[in-house]
């Protein structure tokens, strides 16, 4: 599977993972046939560096503003601001929901910053391929 | 009837509730789901009762939530049965996964498993808080179980920490439960407080919980106390050094004979356990970091007129536990037990 992200959104993810850390970042993208199209970082109501928390108001929000603009929702994303952009045994376990990709930007490597996508079936991941596009 | 269902317009035949539109839609976990009906965020408790209508308007989304969680070696620690055990705190942003991992490493310490003991210790168990110590002498009497509700016939004659420690096992697997068959004295206070972050003062007698009040003091344990009788309560939570103490407040025991005790004048069984409910609560904010305690103020409730009452406190530069210049520089008993007409009954 192969989940494609403009460029700016990519940037985005990154830029905010930035401003939280060393707290962990999150936020959800939309888009339309596995092309992501749209980003929207939501609060991390445990304003943790190690967990992180989607308030449900935020979620409808932004969930209803991707409808507003024809897109659905493709990917749930947050950052790992100190460890490797692999999904956590907390984010496997807290993987509730169904058909979606979970996006993570990692900061472990300043110098490199990743972004990885996983789907996640009976509490396994399985990395997705991640195509970055202009 | 048709309901517009996160966006679509959706026919369901046989659905009702919002719980059964949400098995309708295969949603394996309804626990971990937020539904928002026609605009507004719906409580979960209300799933069930809240019934459908033709043109509602229902958004549904997981919860999402996860983190990194293993940074220096540092496992996520909840297992699959404990997030579902403690979901509904997880849910709570103020707790979350993080935040029941504090509580599962937590250690109370309850002195007296009586009234005010009973409800905190099992709602302390109930919680979550991973170590709990319970430190009484007594053993469970018939006129006990008017209020102290960890006890049961069955009990009656049996030490009630032991009574108390098998319904909090029973409760919860995760709590550890240490039992002191003993009195608290000077002599083994401070010892034993060294192992625990924060104590409820379930006492039922003035020189107990000026003892406890000394101890914690000297110990710089945070601690709630909490006082019942007839149809009064009080409670205050104490920060060492850094908030009103008890004895800012309340400078020393009544003389003997002064102040009935509820083995005399009677108490109310239902307010041992909304001020032990108090003082659990408490704790559980202490440990979560979440929260304003209860210091600096006394909060006094009636449960004849219904009226809770929270009186400002400042600290005291004349106690003689925290002032300026404390004369009580180490930690004694105080007198016995005042006015007892027969052994208090804890709480």
């Amino acid at each position: 599977m192969t989940l494609t992200i403009e460029s700016r959104l990519v940037k985005a993810m990154l830029q905010r993972a930035l401003e939280a850390a060393p707290q962990e970042a999150c936020g959800l993208c939309g888009g339309r046939a596995g092309r992501v199209t749209e980003f929207h970082a939501l609060t991390n109501t445990d304003a943790s560096g190690e967990h992180f928390t989607m308030a449900p108001e935020e979620q409808f929000k932004a969930v209803r503003a991707m409808r507003v603009s024809g897109a659905a929702m493709l990917a749930i994303w947050h950052s790992h601001p100190a460890t490797p952009a692999r999904m956590s045994e907390e984010d496997l376990r807290l993987a509730y929901t169904p058909d979606t990709v979970y996006l993570i930007t990692s900061l472990a490597r300043p110098e490199k910053p990743e972004l990885r996508g996983f789907t996640v079936s009976n509490g396994r991941a399985e990395p997705v391929d991640i195509e970055e596009v202009p | 009837m048709n309901v517009v269902i996160n966006g679509t317009v959706t026919a369901v035949d046989g659905v009702s509730s919002v719980t059964s539109l949400l098995a309708s839609q295969k949603v394996k976990m309804p626990d971990m789901v937020s539904v928002e009906l026609n605009g507004e965020i719906l409580d979960r408790s209300l799933f069930e009762s809240t019934l459908l209508k033709e043109g509602d308007r229902v958004e549904f989304l997981y919860f999402m939530g996860g983190g990194s969680a293993s940074r220096g070696g540092r496992a996520m620690s909840l297992t699959d049965a404990q997030i579902e055990r403690y979901s509904r705190h997880i849910l709570l942003p103020e707790v979350g996964g993080r935040g029941q991992e504090k509580l599962l490493a937590g250690r109370v310490l309850l002195v007296g498993t009586g009234g005010l003991g009973s409800p905190a210790a099992l709602y302390l168990a109930a919680a979550g808080v991973g170590t709990l110590g319970l430190i009484d002498a007594d053993v469970v009497d018939l006129s006990n179980l008017q209020r102290q509700i960890i006890h049961s016939m069955a009990d009656l004659g049996h030490p009630k920490v032991e009574s108390a420690a098998n319904k909090m096992r029973a409760l919860n697997p995760d709590v550890r439960v240490s039992t002191y068959h003993a009195r608290l004295t000077a002599a083994n206070a401070l010892e034993l407080l060294k192992e625990y972050d924060f104590v409820i003062d379930g006492t039922d007698n003035f020189p107990s919980k000026f003892l406890v009040a000394d101890a914690c003091h000297f110990a710089g344990k945070p601690y709630s106390h909490a006082g019942i009788l007839r149809f009064d309560g009080q409670t205050m939570t104490v920060r060492p050094g850094v908030s009103a103490c008890y004895r800012c407040v309340f400078n020393a025991p009544p003389p003997a004979g002064a102040v009935p005790s509820c083995s005399q004048a009677g108490v109310l069984g239902v307010l041992a356990g909304i001020m032990g409910a108090l003082q659990a609560t408490e704790a559980i904010k202490y440990l979560l970091g979440q929260g304003d305690l209860l210091t600096d103020s006394l909060l006094v409730y009636n449960a004849l007129k219904t009226t809770f009452r929270k009186v400002g406190l400042k600290r005291n530069p004349k106690c003689p536990l925290c002032g300026a210049a404390p004369v009580i520089t180490e930690l004694k008993d105080e007198a016995p037990a005042v006015c007892d007409l027969r052994k208090a009954p804890g709480g």
